[in-house]
C-alpha cells in the first residue's frame, strides 16, 4: 500500500547539512493503522509529509499503490492526493468558514454536484457527531471538535489512506481518547489505512497494530505493536514501551530484596495471550522444592491480547534455581533475570 | 444657507469628481495589487511556487514606484497618461497616475494580508490536490479575507490624499477646490468647509472598513 524505500532527507539550514532522514524503510500495508514514533525531531513527520508529496526525498523513493509518487505529473499527483486524506496537529481549518463549508471545501475541489455535497456533507457530520455544530465557525469550538472537523474533511472524498500528522497531540487525554475512537471507527467501518505519527506511546498502544520507533531520522526497530511492546530491543524502544507497561520494581520492594540474606534469584517472565492462564507458579511450586514471591507483576492490554509481566524471587540452594531455569527454558517461556 | 464664494453645484461637482477618481482607481488598483500580492506571497522565499528572479524584479518595481512622490509621478508619467487615455489632462487623465500610484502600495499592504495566512492552511490544501490557483482563491484569499478589507481601507484614506494633488492636472476635486479656491482666493470658510468633508469621508470610509472586517473576523 505504502512503501518506503530506502528513504534519505537531507536538509540545508543556514549552509549546513541536516540528515532528516537516514536510509528509511518501512511498508504500510492495507487495512494497518501503523503508528511512527519517536521524539520531535526524529524525521517522523518529514517521512509521513512525503506520502502525499509536501516533502520530497533526497534519495530513495515512496510507492502508494505500486505507484512512485514523485515521477508523477502534478496533475497526476493532484488526483493520487485526493485519494490520501491528512489530519493534521494544528487542524489547519478555514476560520472564515463554518463546519459546513470546511468539510465541503475538497468536494468543491472536486467539482461535485451541490447536491451531492450537501448528501456527503451531512453524512461525515453525523460520522464524527458534529450534526448540531454545522453552522459553527472553528474559532467557536474545542479542539476536540476541531479535529472532529478535520477528520470530516479528510474523509471526504472517500480516501483509501489517511495520514494523520501528531493528530492528538494538542488535545487534552479524555478528549484523544475520543479522537482514538473514531480513528479506530474510520479503519474498521470504512477500511481505510491510517498512519499516523506521534510522540505519545499510548496512542500506538491503544490504536496501532504496526510501529516503528525513530531516533536521529532512523528507523531504529519496527514490528507489530505486541512484538515491540513485549519485547523492546533498543533502548529508545524500552523508554517509550516502560512508559505505558510497567517492567520496574518498585524502590521500596528492591530496598527490602537487597536485605534478604537468603540465596535466590529473581526472574522477570513475560506472558502473552493465553499463556497468562497456564499457572506457572503452581508447576513450579509443586516440581520443585524451592520458595516463591511474586515481587511485581503488571497486566496490560494490548490488541485485544493479554501482556502479563511477573517479576519472581525463587528462593532455593543454585541447584534448585538452576531446575527451575531449565523449566523456563524447556517451556519455551520469554524470562530473564533482574539483578537488583 | 452660508456664502462659500463658490455655487453649491460647484462643490457638488468637486465631490463627485473625488469620489469618481478614488474608487475607479481604487477598483482598477485593487486589481493589479491582488494580483501583485499573491505573487510575491507564491513566489517568496517559503511560497509554493518559489522563484528568485520574478520575486527580485516585482518587489525592485513597487520599490522603485513606492518611492516617487505622487505629484512627481504623475507629471513623470504624463506622456503614459496621453497614450493611455488620449489627453493629460481631466478628471480621467489624473486615474493613470492614481492607479499606479495605490497599486504598489496596496500591493505591500495585501502582501502582508496575505502573509498572515497560516502556513498550514496552504498544506491542507495541497494535501487536498488543489491546484495552485485553487491554493489561492479557495483559500489563502478567503482567509486574508478580513484583514485584505482593512488594507482596502487604508489604501482608499491613501488615494482620497492623493486626489488633492492631482488638481494640478486639472483633475479637479475637493481638494482642488481647497487649494484654488480657499487658499488662492485666502477664503477661509470654503477651505474649512472643504476640510470638513474630508473628515467625513475619511470616517465613513474607514468605519465601513472596520464594521466589514470585524464582521467576517468575529465569528
Amino acid at each position: 500500500m505504502i512503501d518506503f524505500i530506502d528513504i534519505s532527507k537531507t536538509f540545508t539550514i543556514k549552509k549546513q547539512q541536516v540528515a532528516a532522514l537516514q536510509h528509511v524503510s518501512l511498508k504500510v500495508n492495507a487495512g494497518d493503522i501503523f503508528g511512527v514514533i519517536g521524539f520531535s525531531g526524529a524525521g517522523k513527520s518529514t517521512l509521513l509529509r512525503m506520502v502525499n508529496a509536501l516533502e520530497t526525498p533526497t534519495s530513495g523513493r515512496i510507492e502508494v499503490d505500486g505507484q512512485d509518487i514523485n515521477k508523477l505529473p502534478f496533475s497526476q499527483l493532484r488526483q493520487v492526493r485526493k485519494r490520501i486524506g491528512m489530519v493534521f496537529q494544528q487542524f489547519n481549518l478555514l476560520n472564515s468558514k463554518t463546519v459546513y463549508d470546511n468539510i465541503a471545501i475538497p468536494l468543491l475541489l472536486n467539482r461535485v454536484d451541490p447536491k451531492d455535497i450537501q448528501l456527503r456533507v451531512l453524512e461525515l457530520l453525523d460520522f464524527v457527531e458534529l450534526t448540531d455544530k454545522r453552522n459553527a465557525y472553528p474559532t467557536q469550538l474545542s479542539g476536540g471538535q476541531k479535529q472532529r472537523v478535520g477528520i470530516a474533511r479528510a474523509l471526504a472524498t472517500n480516501p483509501s489512506i489517511l495520514l494523520c500528522d501528531e493528530a492528538t497531540s494538542a488535545l487534552d487525554p479524555e478528549t484523544t481518547d475520543s479522537i482514538l475512537r473514531l480513528l479506530e471507527k474510520i479503519n474498521q467501518e470504512l477500511n481505510i489505512t491510517i498512519l499516523i505519527v506521534t510522540h505519545e506511546i499510548h496512542v500506538i498502544q491503544r490504536i496501532c497494530n504496526k510501529v516503528a520507533v525513530m531516533e536521529h531520522g532512523k528507523v531504529i526497530e519496527h514490528g507489530s505493536v505486541l512484538e515491540v511492546f513485549c519485547n523492546p530491543q533498543q533502548p529508545m524502544s524500552k523508554k517509550f514501551v516502560q512508559t505505558v507497561i510497567a517492567d520496574k520494581i518498585p524502590a521500596s520492594i528492591i530496598q527490602v530484596l537487597q536485605q534478604d540474606v537468603r540465596n535466590y534469584k529473581i526472574f522477570m517472565i513475560r506472558f502473552l495471550g493465553e499463556n497468562v492462564n497456564d499457572n506457572i507458579l503452581y508447576h513450579i511450586n509443586k516440581a520443585f522444592d524451592v520458595e516463591t514471591n511474586i515481587v511485581f507483576a503488571s497486566v496490560n492490554e494490548l490488541q485485544q491480547t493479554v501482556l502479563g509481566i511477573f517479576m519472581v524471587q525463587v528462593i532455593g540452594s543454585n541447584a534448585e534455581i538452576q531446575d527451575v531455569i531449565d523449566y523456563l527454558e524447556q517451556h519455551q517461556l520469554n524470562w530473564q533475570e533482574v539483578i537488583v | 444657507m452660508m456664502d462659500l464664494g463658490v455655487p453649491y453645484s460647484q462643490i457638488v461637482l468637486a465631490a463627485e469628481q473625488t469620489v469618481y477618481m478614488v474608487f475607479v482607481s481604487l477598483a482598477i488598483g485593487t486589481l493589479f495589487a491582488i494580483i501583485m500580492a499573491v505573487t510575491l506571497v507564491l513566489t517568496n522565499e517559503k511560497g509554493i511556487l518559489k522563484n528568485k528572479y520574478i520575486y527580485v524584479v516585482l518587489n525592485t518595481m513597487i520599490n522603485i514606484v513606492r518611492s516617487v512622490p505622487f505629484i512627481i509621478l504623475m507629471v513623470f508619467i504624463l506622456p503614459l497618461t496621453k497614450e493611455i487615455v488620449g489627453t493629460r489632462v481631466g478628471t480621467t487623465a489624473a486615474l493613470v497616475p492614481l492607479v499606479i500610484f495605490i497599486a504598489p502600495y496596496l500591493t505591500r499592504l495585501f502582501e502582508n494580508s496575505v502573509l498572515e495566512v497560516d502556513g498550514g492552511i496552504v498544506e491542507a490544501a495541497q494535501a487536498m490536490g488543489a491546484s495552485h490557483f485553487e491554493v489561492v482563491w479557495y483559500f489563502l484569499l478567503p482567509e486574508a479575507r478580513g484583514s485584505l478589507i482593512l488594507s482596502i481601507t487604508t489604501g482608499t484614506i491613501g488615494l482620497l490624499g492623493a486626489t488633492a494633488m492631482a488638481g494640478v492636472i486639472g483633475a479637479g476635486g475637493v481638494g482642488d477646490l481647497a487649494l484654488t479656491y480657499g487658499y488662492e482666493r485666502l477664503n477661509f470658510p470654503l477651505m474649512l468647509f472643504t476640510v470638513i468633508i474630508l473628515v467625513i469621508f475619511v470616517q465613513i470610509i474607514q468605519s465601513f472598513g472596520n464594521y466589514f472586517s470585524s464582521k467576517i473576523r468575529n465569528h
